[in-house]
């Protein structure tokens, strides 16, 4: 039986390694790292689709996806348990002829043409998984329609500092792209890319297909699709995002990204656009007589007797008597024991830090952050 | 323990539970930070391998099927098995509410037959412990009996023991002596409202009492039979609450501040207890917060002072608030500078800045649902 037409399927890259993370991605990909004391990456893109009435989403992955995989199960957490549509896990397969791994962003979703046609879609959003910021998608594709586009790409004004990170676009009046350069030394504009595209379905599979049999090609979105469509002279707009994004792709961002939760005038959690997580059952969190937190974000199932300021504390973290925590990111199920202190620092999940040890410098020293990584048991230096 | 299935009363005993209870069933009312009382029993059926499970409810019980829905925050939307709320419903000569446990059994012995389980368990909803039944069916077995009765030793006084069922063992731990409601001081074995029994033998039970129109199952068949029954205690050791009224609501909240007591209900080895997923945001503590020995669910902002007190999701402590020996349900929204002890305030209270509200640890105030004060 054939079932109705889903208008727009989204395509979610989580593939990739995040190598700059260091650490805290040797096990995991980089969408599962963990985030604001009891979400982790992925979540933001899956509760900005749904929110934005996406039902129909793919996820690509590749490096390390276990974690990733159990995490986003049927996807229920993000009510993603769907007779039709729904949230399904896309890795590189085996079929008659060539078989691959992902090449790149572009060739693992021309691998999935099939997944995609299954539904026959007019549009395909295409994001990154790597990423904290609240979008209504459905307001970027509104405008995709209204423009009559072949592309739309997402973009934020940055900083000319910042600028050369990002693809960075230039568009006319109308908004109609006229130059794209993938991490230019002098960039034209600070309109950056933020690698959310909108692609009308039958232009883009031309162009996957185009791109896919040009040898020279590296099968990147940023490098090579998106410039041959510009080449081409498609109808390609951007689509200017105002709002609070951010990339965190390294662990200064990360650790830039959590401690924003924590201002008046950063990123906010609260309010009705809900960021949907899963996570285990845990009682409330307990404060000692003895505990001191300021200005800090503690989860489920957190017990607390020693200090903690400054700081973002994930689900079942236990920091013990005279335990300091002070501008630091303690993720799940990390023990602090007594007399320990730790400054500055990613502590990664199930870590186990004590008695009486000193973990990272202060940050007002301009030292770099230290990052623990996960399972390691520290009660020696 | 997929061989056992699980009936839970939500609604035994509301008379003595007014304020909590005026606009939802017992089964519903939110304790503990996060859960509502339901999860309590639902957490130790689950926990024990159970997933066939009925909840009978009297009147009042929106919230409670809110809460529970489909079951699936408690791994119980299932294909096989589940859960199934039984609200009143009239059938045959049976009309309008049910007066007794033994006339709501009535009421559901077609599902009770129609289940292929070969065990029952049945708990009431005001108590708050944390079992494993497999236990308890395990030493069912072993003693052959017809009913086995959970039950703890616990301190009793004139005031608090009327709510309770006593029970006195002999030395095979057979109950040779059942009092209902007693009025009495001292250590004895209160029964937990939770029985384990053959459902072969609960059928005939029901059967007898339709027989016989017994009404009231504690009196007729418990105290009434315990001589002809085999009815065995099965002891149980950890934390236990009776919430039979809003004082004893308030103490046996405040208990949970002590660390063993935590640890007892909440980190047992027979599992967590499950409660409805709600999404909420972790808690943010401004730079003017200062909290002390409390249990703090997730989503609030706290930017005054707690101290000995339960605050549950979703509350805002606004700055230079000081809240202490209080209990804040969800959505509360404590204004600034304002000042609350010994409170007890239902969901969705909202206390305007500067108020000064006083209550007495053995007289609590209590706050009504929706209420702006």
């Amino acid at each position: 039986m054939k079932l109705a037409k889903k208008e727009c399927v989204v395509m979610l890259l989580a593939g990739g390694q995040g190598s700059r993370l260091g650490a805290l991605t040797t096990k995991i990909a980089k969408p599962s790292v963990p985030f604001g004391g009891k979400y982790r990456i992925i979540d933001f893109a899956l509760s900005n689709c749904v929110n934005s009435g996406l039902d129909t989403i793919g996820v690509l992955t590749q490096y390390q996806p276990l974690i990733l995989n159990s995490y986003i199960g049927d996807g229920k957490s993000w009510d993603l348990d769907r007779m039709y549509g729904g949230i399904q896990i896309l890795p590189p397969y085996q079929r008659v002829g060539d078989s691959e791994w992902y090449l790149g962003t572009a060739n693992s979703i021309y691998q999935n043409i099939d997944f995609i046609d299954q539904y026959d879609p007019e549009y395909v959003l295409v994001l990154s998984g790597d990423h904290i910021y609240k979008m209504d998608y459905s307001q970027m594709i509104k405008y995709h329609k209204e423009k009559n586009a072949d592309c739309t790409i997402s973009v934020i004004n940055v900083t000319q500092k910042e600028a050369s990170r990002f693809g960075i676009l230039s568009s006319d009046e109308d908004g109609r792209i006229t130059a794209f350069e993938e991490k230019p030394k002098r960039p034209k504009s600070t309109l950056a890319s933020m690698g959310i595209y909108v692609f009308s379905w039958n232009k883009l599979k031309k162009y996957l297909e185009l791109d896919n049999s040009n040898p020279e090609s590296s099968k990147d979105f940023g490098k090579d699709v998106i410039p041959a469509m510009l080449k081409s002279e498609e109808k390609m707009y951007s689509y200017e995002f105002k709002g609070y994004w951010k990339d965190v792709g390294t662990i200064d961002s990360l650790w830039e990204a959590n401690m924003d939760l924590l201002g008046h005038d950063g990123f906010d959690l609260y309010g009705d656009w809900v960021i949907y997580s899963r996570h285990e059952e845990r009682p409330p969190q307990y404060i000692s007589s003895s505990a001191e937190v300021k200005n800090s974000i503690v989860s489920e199932g957190a017990v607390i007797l020693g200090k903690v300021e400054n700081s973002i504390i994930f689900s079942g973290v236990k920091v013990n008597e005279n335990a300091v925590v002070k501008d630091s990111i303690v993720m799940a199920d990390v023990e602090i024991k007594e007399n320990s202190q730790v400054n500055y620092s990613i502590i990664d999940e199930m870590v186990k830090i004590g008695p009486g040890l000193k973990i990272g410098t202060p940050k007002d020293q301009k030292a770099e952050i230290t990052v623990i990584p996960r399972d390691s048991v520290i009660n020696n230096m | 323990m997929n061989n056992t299935l699980g009936i839970i009363f939500s609604d035994m005993q509301d008379w003595s539970m007014t304020e909590l209870a005026s606009h939802r069933s017992v089964a519903a009312i939110p304790f503990g930070g996060r859960y509502r009382l339901i999860d309590f029993p639902l957490s130790n059926m689950v926990n024990s391998g159970m997933h066939k499970i009925c909840i009978i409810t009297k009147s009042n019980y929106r919230s409670l099927m809110e809460h529970v829905g489909s079951g699936k925050d408690w791994d119980l939307s299932r294909k096989k098995g589940g859960i199934l709320i039984f609200p009143p419903y009239a059938l045959g000569e049976n009309h309008g509410l049910f007066t007794g446990r033994l006339d709501a059994l009535k009421r559901v012995l077609d599902y009770i037959s129609s289940s292929k389980e070969k065990y029952v368990v049945l708990s009431d909803s005001d108590m708050i412990y944390n079992i494993n039944y497999r236990d308890v069916i395990k030493y069912h077995e072993e003693k052959n009996s017809d009913i086995t009765a959970v039950y703890t030793k616990y301190p009793l006084n004139k005031t608090c023991s009327i709510h309770k069922i006593m029970y006195e063992f002999d030395e095979e731990g057979r109950a040779k002596d059942i009092l209902v409601y007693p009025i009495i001081n001292g250590i004895h074995n209160i029964g937990l409202n939770t029985w384990v029994m053959n459902k072969d033998f609960l059928e005939a039970l029901i059967h007898d009492a339709i027989a016989r129109n017994y009404k009231d199952f504690s009196y007729d068949v418990l105290a009434a039979r315990v001589h002809s029954l085999r009815i065995y205690g099965y002891e149980y050791k950890g934390f236990y609450a009776h919430i039979d009224s809003l004082q004893s609501y308030y103490d046996n909240s405040m208990k949970l501040l002590k660390m063993d007591v935590l640890q007892s209900l909440f980190y047992s080895k027979t599992g967590p207890i499950f409660t409805k997923t709600k999404d909420s945001t972790p808690t943010k503590y401004l730079n003017h917060a200062n909290v002390k020995n409390s249990l703090i669910a997730s989503g609030c902002t706290i930017e005054g002072t707690v101290e000995n007190s339960i605050i549950f999701r979703d509350v805002k402590i606004g700055k230079n608030a000081v809240v202490k020996n209080s209990i804040i349900m969800q959505h509360g929204t404590i204004g600034e500078n304002a000042q609350l002890d010994s409170i007890i305030s239902d969901t969705y209270a909202f206390v305007n800045n500067d108020r000064v509200l006083l209550g007495y640890s053995s007289c609590p105030f209590f706050i009504k649902k929706h209420s702006i004060v």
